[in-house]
């Protein structure tokens, strides 16, 4: 892999992202983490101003996506990435409060690889994103379409 | 129209009614009177007549007598001497005839008295008359019969069957107008009463139709109301049906969101009681530096050595933060807890045919462990099976059992008791048991969201119960308990034995 993996953590509650990236930290994983705190200027980086995507080409990138977005829903976000040419292959992780099996059937069918519920108990938060950095040291990132 | 409208219309028509069968009593009774009466007066004019002619007749007789006598003694006619007998003899019965029909006016009867006594005395001057003829000696008889003529016996019988026939004609005049009057009084009386009568059953009739329109306007006015009632049933039920899903909606917001700043505070709390080991870790390695001038190997993880009002210092930190977190912890809880009811109350059910002795047998294996360590014995009765949602049923059955288990009696074998019959339609199932008991001013507590009776040394959330009660609502039942302070408990749900999701689909 020629090229370091960037983390895109779409995040509304800064808490939460700091949460997060502590714990990132804490699992060893020093990639570069890029916050978004809301949909738009998420989706602006990923898709550019023309929305094709072409801006990412070839780069290799991991996304943190919360469901809960100020101002559109994760879901949409994750749909979008899913028909991307250029962003299909980039893995996504769904990282939410929201347990319903429901929401959760609906994100993998929508093609997110792991659906992480962020658990109150933090034993558990930080186990759960520890793990994370396991799949990360793991997780082969595909080299981005061309 | 009012009450006090409808009552007066119904005394008017009592009123009406009770009026017309008056004036058809009076009517009824005036006319036989009067009818009875005109009879009686036709009667008397009849009478009269009668005592006319028999007036004429006997004065007829006379003259037939004398006329025989006249005849037989110009003739000697044996003819002339039979028909004069026969006027003779007939001369008495028609008297006789004349006094008894006279006999109820006194004048005529004196009338009559004068003028049986003129007859007396012309009979005998016939007898004495024919007896002259008989011996031969008819100057003797002429001259008596022109005696007799001469004399006033002939002219005084004339005088007064004249004045009787007078009287008679008078009596008939006046007889002949009672008789009219009578008569004239009954007809309009009949013609009155019956003009009344049909005024009356008018006005009545114009009573019942007033009522009956009265009557037609209150029933379509009903009918109306009916129509509007279901109107009105449909869209409060439409209006409680989208007040509930609000409700649905905003329990699960609200608790899904009070999640998000409750994954920071306990995050941060545990980033904070880190950093809080950190900082006493170093205060006291900082101590121990000063009071001994060299610096010690760090100490290990969780193992501070601090002193006096350090040593303070950081207990009250960690309790502080234990708090926080048990907080916390039990918050998370109840949030989780709502979720799941929300969850619950959107998941639709499937009714599907169920083994109920099956079922709950299968939830007593599962709890077969907690069973044997609270030492009680579950007994199941012949059970109902029954048409509905499996897993609302299960829930069901393994809280009320759950519950059973967890709250006998400490120390005393429990005995728990499952117990099911039929009842019309209804499936009625009994789950009692010989524990702790509920006191009654907490049986309707017990089912109220996050409340809890009694002794408070198990674990729980006050969840179990409400959630059965809204699931057994739901699943078209009800629910109930019966007990006593350490007496046992008796927990009775009533379900449809046939639940399908018509009954209650519109419950979401």
């Amino acid at each position: 892999m020629t090229q370091p993996v960037t983390i895109i953590m779409i995040e509304d509650d800064e808490g939460h992202a700091r949460l997060i990236e502590r714990n990132i930290r804490r699992s060893g994983v020093n990639n570069e983490i890029v916050s978004f705190q809301n949909g738009t200027d998420a989706m602006m980086h990923l898709f550019g101003a023309d929305r094709s995507g072409l801006v990412q080409k070839g780069n290799a990138l991991l996304i943190l996506l919360d469901l809960n977005l100020p101002d559109m829903t994760g879901i949409d976000i994750l749909k979008q990435i899913k028909e991307n040419k250029y962003l299909k292959a980039s893995p996504v992780v769904v990282l939410t409060t929201t347990d319903d099996s429901q929401e959760i059937k609906r994100c993998y069918e929508l093609g997110c690889n792991v659906y992480i519920t962020k658990p109150v108990n933090y034993e558990n938060f930080a186990n759960a994103i520890r793990q994370l950095g396991l799949f990360f040291s793991v997780i082969q990132v595909p080299p981005a379409a061309t | 129209m009012t009450a006090e409208g409808q009552r007066r219309r119904a005394f008017w028509q009592i009123l009406l009614f009770a009026a017309g069968l008056l004036v058809l009593t009076v009517i009824s009774a005036g006319s036989v009177y009067l009818v009875n009466k005109a009879r009686e007066d036709s009667k008397w004019v009849v009478h009269t007549i009668e005592v006319e002619n028999q007036i004429n007749a006997l004065l007829l007789e006379i003259r037939r007598a004398e006329s025989g006598v006249r005849g037989y003694l110009l003739t000697q006619g044996e003819n002339f001497r039979v028909d004069h007998e026969k006027a003779v003899a007939a001369i008495i019965p028609a008297l006789d005839k004349l006094t008894r029909l006279s006999g109820d006016n006194p004048g005529q009867r004196e009338n009559v008295e004068k003028l049986s006594a003129a007859i007396e005395i012309r009979l005998g001057q016939f007898a004495q008359e024919m007896v002259f003829i008989q011996q031969g000696q008819p100057d003797k008889a002429a001259a008596l019969v022109r005696e007799a003529a001469a004399q006033d016996t002939t002219t005084r019988i004339a005088t007064v069957a004249n004045a009787m026939a007078q009287e008679e004609e008078r009596l008939f005049r006046l007889r002949t107008a009672n008789s009219d009057h009578s008569q004239t009084l009954a007809a309009s009386m009949t013609g009155i009463g019956s003009g009344l009568v049909v005024v009356l059953a008018m006005l009545s009739i114009w009573l019942v139709r007033r009522s009956a329109g009265a009557r037609d306007e209150a029933e379509a006015r009903l009918r109306d109301a009916n129509v509007n009632l279901e109107a009105v049933v449909d869209e409060r039920t439409a209006d409680l049906r989208e007040a509930n899903d609000e409700i649905q909606r905003f329990a699960y917001i609200v608790s899904h969101d009070l999640r998000s700043p409750l994954v920071n505070i306990m995050g941060f709390t545990s980033e904070l009681e880190e950093l809080g080991g950190d900082i006493f870790r170093r205060m006291s390695s900082l101590a121990h530096v000063s009071a001994e001038g060299a610096p010690l190997a760090p100490a290990g993880p969780g193992e501070i050595a601090l002193e006096g009002a350090d040593k303070q210092l950081s207990e009250d930190f960690s309790e502080a933060l234990g708090f926080i977190k048990t907080s916390i912890a039990k918050m998370d809880r109840l949030i989780s807890a709502i979720l799941n009811l929300t969850r619950e109350g959107r998941r639709e059910f499937q009714p599907v045919k169920i083994d109920t002795r099956e079922l709950i047998e299968a939830i007593v294996s599962t709890l077969a462990h907690q069973a044997a360590e609270a030492q009680a014995e579950i007994h199941l009765e012949p059970l109902p099976d029954l048409v509905s949602d499996r897993l609302a049923l299960e829930q069901i059955f393994s809280n009320l059992i759950d519950n059973a288990i967890k709250y006998l009696k400490p120390g005393m074998p429990g005995e728990i008791r499952i117990r099911g019959r039929t009842k019309l339609g209804y499936a009625i199932f009994e789950i009692s048991d010989n524990g702790r008991g509920i006191d009654p001013k907490d049986h309707q507590r017990i089912f109220d969201l996050f409340r809890r009776a009694g002794t408070q040394d198990k674990p729980g959330q006050g969840i179990g119960l409400a959630h059965v009660r809204a699931l057994v609502r739901r699943l078209g039942g009800t629910m109930s308990v019966s007990s006593e302070l350490n007496a046992g408990s008796t927990f009775t749900i009533t379900l449809p034995i046939a639940w399908n999701v018509s009954n209650r689909n519109t419950d979401r």
